[in-house]
């Protein structure tokens, strides 16, 4: 059991089912929700929220909001647009491209240097392991969008930030489940390697790499998927690319322009998680609810092996093609720009740092956090439960899902401003919604591996379409869907951060407001408290998923 | 004038890759028949039972019910398939779920919504529950067990459990008796044969020839064609063991490269299988052999 925080891929496996518990017959009597309802218990949270929207609603917006709709169907053609679109565009992809590669190479390393096994086998000891985790905590902990605009003050708009930005909090992710994966694996084989005289780099290599291989790859996959809405997102704040054009669009309000960005960018997403998909099954590698069946991959086992090697022997090549055309420079890494007050005498001052009001702050990040991951649990099996009998609501369903997660959250919120209030829901809308598209994809793919066979046999008992999918479908998707939930629920807690902007929403506000004000010492202390309580959140769902997945 | 057969094919058949997985097939089902559908794997018994199902539409002929084709409003079809209830060969239970909720999964078609979430949540007719599981020889204890706890057999009587809740006129079942030992295998087609009686009428596919006791008429089936559709009563006596050597002819030279039920189950799946290549099906050990292999003859 790999109990990662970053953990898409550990293969959730179905729960072991021993005997009955205890109780039998009398266990009936209790209240007691089944899977399929447990799955669709997180949407009852609409019910509140619908009725409390109609307070938050001004009509100031509506006309505009109805502007931005139908403006995805007339999408600015103009060339100039459409170059501009295309370069910002370009950019994005070659920030994601980049940051990925560096993240996965930096993980990679950082992974064998935290994994129990290796220092075990390698160096009898296991402390070094161990602090070595302990300190990739704190990067892991604090969202890209923090190291990039702090980074920013530091450096200076470099094209190479948005990349740093990427590559360290999501190199600190793949280091612990690269970790996470060795350690989990049987180490007899090495062992066995070890104990022929084998050196140990050679022993490592071929007794963990073809079993570690399809897993680290798929999750590798994700990630670059991450990457992606990752850099347009640090694009709204300023870092450069198709991010950066989208947020000009939409403040002046040109929408055709706005979607002719919006659609180019769906292209390339969809386009992305097709192609990971198709390699996914052709590789046999598993997936994030782990469903898969064994079996049915097309290519054999020594094409898979080459296949794996050559791309990933081609991504180096690209990458440092990237680099070039985007000019990126680590060594503008190197030229700091001195800080606004910082090291001068007071730069920290306790009374301006106790006087922010932390229970406030804190509470309305857990609450923020809480409602968008209900929210983005519960949304998806709704919608696909009531659109299963029409193919065309099925295919519109997907669609704003695919919208959804591609659009950045802290564009959502602006929208939303239109016609909404600013505060806690607004801001937990524009969350939910884009994590909802996320989970969404998850849960029709989960839902596709598990296969039709139950959902058929009830079909062809006259059962309707929705029921065939609840009856069906869900019992066996449940329970790793919610596991998969509270692991974004932790995600989301990282999130909170970027629709600051809607403000009154807690530490993500605060700190945007103490950066732009340059507050350095509130800064710190808000990034430290946001680390910790990361941490405990990744602690709690942790626990939550590991309980939702033995409990049979 | 006679009543329309409840279950009618004409001329049906199914493409699949390569060699077709029905061809031509014609087959009336009469209320109150007991039928057997007799063939080596990979015949196409599970494929006819997927059309007569309606989980497989075929691609050329047709398929009646009470005479009339399929219907094209969604709840008269519905309907239709209610009447049809299939006792598949991994049974189909949901795991996840107990007992009681497995049964009332059977009345789905026949409930709405609230209770269907309800049965959830609830333990929903329970009087009903324990009464199909006394016809199935089950304790009523075992309704609040998930169904994951239950012994094979038992999981086999909760599957047929859930067919009787459903009440169907016509009950179809895919080698309900491959995986089963001979005792379990006996009691449980005696189940079935019993819970047959007029109207009701069954179709049921096997393996073994020495279990057509019970049945009124036995239906041959190889590579897709019908080879004999005769009464239970024409099969007996050496003519009869010959007909059935022949449907079987070839079949254990097939089978001696198939040391395990491993290679069986999947030939079973890509030939055999209700959907085109229908992933769902887990590999199975079919188990019986060809049925002068089989142990207890």
């Amino acid at each position: 059991m790999t109990g990662v925080g970053g953990g898409e891929i550990p293969a959730l496996e179905a729960p072991a089912l021993e005997g009955a518990p205890n109780g039998g017959a009398g266990r009936g009597f209790l209240l007691r929700p089944a899977a399929p309802l447990l799955v669709l218990l997180p949407s009852l949270v609409l019910l509140p929220l619908l009725g409390i929207l109609p307070f938050l609603v001004h009509g100031g917006g509506l006309d505009l909001l109805g502007q931005f709709a139908l403006a995805a169907f007339t999408p600015s053609l103009d060339p100039l647009v459409l170059r501009s679109a295309l370069t910002g565009l370009a950019t994005t992809v070659g920030m994601a491209l980049l940051g990925w590669m560096v993240s996965l190479v930096l993980g990679l390393l950082l992974g064998l240097a935290s994994s129990r096994t290796l220092w075990r086998s390698c160096w009898g000891r296991l402390w070094p392991a161990e602090l070595i985790r302990r300190l990739l905590a704190i990067p892991r902990s604090i969202h890209e969008l923090l190291w990039g605009l702090l980074l920013l003050q530091l450096v200076g708009l470099q094209p190479v930030v948005a990349v740093v930005a990427i590559a360290i909090p999501f190199g600190a992710l793949v280091a612990r489940v690269v970790a996470d994966q060795l350690d989990g694996l049987d180490t007899g084989r090495l062992e066995a390697l070890r104990l022929a005289g084998a050196p140990a780099p050679a022993a490592l290599l071929t007794a963990l790499g073809p079993p570690l291989l399809p897993g680290l790859l798929s999750y590798g996959g994700y990630r670059l998927e991450c990457a992606l809405r990752s850099a347009t997102l640090l694009g709204v704040f300023g870092l450069g690319g198709l991010g950066t054009d989208l947020k000009l669009t939409l403040q002046s309000l040109e929408f055709r322009e706005l979607w002719t960005g919006l659609w180019l960018l769906l292209a390339v997403m969809l386009a992305l998680e097709t192609g990971l998909g198709r390699l996914r099954r052709r590789w046999l590698m598993p997936r994030r609810l782990g469903l898969g069946r064994a079996g049915g991959g097309r290519a054999g086992v020594g094409v898979r092996a080459r296949e794996m090697v050559l791309a990933v022997a081609a991504l180096l090549p690209l990458t440092i093609g990237v680099g070039w055309a985007l000019g990126v420079d680590p060594r503008a890494l190197l030229a700091w720009q001195p800080l606004q007050g910082v090291g001068g005498s007071g730069w920290i001052d306790g009374e301006r740092l106790l006087a922010l009001p932390w229970p406030a702050l804190i509470g309305g990040t857990l609450a923020l956090t809480l409602l968008a991951a209900v929210l983005a649990v519960g949304l998806p099996p709704l919608q696909l439960l009531l659109s299963a009998p029409w193919l065309p609501a099925r295919l519109l369903v997907r669609l704003s899902w695919a919208l959804a997660r591609l659009w950045p959250p802290p564009l959502t919120a602006l929208l939303l401003l239109l016609v909404l209030q600013p505060g806690l829901i607004t801001a937990a809308l524009a969350l939910g919604l884009h994590n909802a598209g996320i989970l969404g994809r998850l849960l029709a793919e989960g839902l596709a591996d598990g296969g039709p066979a139950l959902e058929q046999s009830l079909t062809s008992a006259g059962v309707g379409p929705r029921l065939a999918l609840l009856y069906g479908r869900y019992p066996a998707i449940a329970r790793p869907y919610l596991a998969y939930g509270a692991y974004r629920a932790d995600v989301l807690l990282r999130e909170t951060v970027v629709v600051g902007l809607v403000g009154a929403t807690g530490l993500g506000s605060q700190l945007l407001e103490s950066l732009s004000s340059f507050a350095w010492d509130q800064l710190l202390a808000l990034v430290a408290v946001y680390a910790l309580l990361t941490l405990l959140g990744e602690e709690l769902s942790d626990r939550v998923r590991r309980r939702l997945l033995q409990r049979a | 004038m006679a009543a329309a057969p409840l279950l009618e094919l004409r001329q049906v058949s199914v493409a699949g890759r390569g060699t077709p997985r029905l061809e031509g097939v014609n087959l009336a089902i009469q209320p109150g028949e007991r039928v057997a559908l007799l063939g080596p794997s990979g015949a196409g018994k599970s494929t006819l039972l997927a059309v007569a199902n309606g989980l497989l539409p075929p691609c050329c002929g047709q398929v009646l019910w009470r005479g009339e084709p399929p219907a094209r409003a969604r709840r008269a079809r519905r309907r239709q398939q209610a009447a049809i209830g299939t006792l598949w060969q991994d049974l189909r239970l949901i795991e996840e779920l107990s007992v009681q909720q497995n049964l009332n999964a059977g009345r789905l078609a026949a409930w709405g919504w609230p209770r269907a979430l309800l049965n959830l949540l609830l333990p929903l007719e329970t009087a009903a529950n324990a009464a199909v599981l006394a016809r199935v020889d089950l304790a009523p204890e075992l309704l609040g067990q998930p169904v994951a706890a239950l012994s094979g057999g038992q999981r086999q009587r909760v599957a047929i459990a859930r067919l009787l809740r459903q009440d169907p006129t016509l009950l179809l079942a895919d080698e309900p008796l491959a995986s089963l030992d001979p005792r379990l295998a006996a009691s449980l087609l005696a189940l079935l044969l019993a819970e047959a009686e007029p109207p009701r009428a069954l179709l049921l596919s096997l393996h073994r020839p020495d279990l057509l006791a019970g049945f009124d008429r036995v239906i041959g089936l190889r590579a897709g064609r019908l080879v004999f559709d005769a009464a239970a009563s024409d099969l007996q006596g050496p003519a009869g063991v010959a007909r059935l050597q022949e449907l079987y002819r070839g079949e254990d030279r097939e089978t001696d490269g198939q040391a395990d039920g491993q290679t069986d189950g999947q030939t079973d799946g890509a030939g055999d299988g209700a959907g085109d290549g229908e992933p769902g099906e887990p590999a199975r050990p079919a188990g019986a052999g060809p049925f002068w292999a089989a142990p207890d003859r």
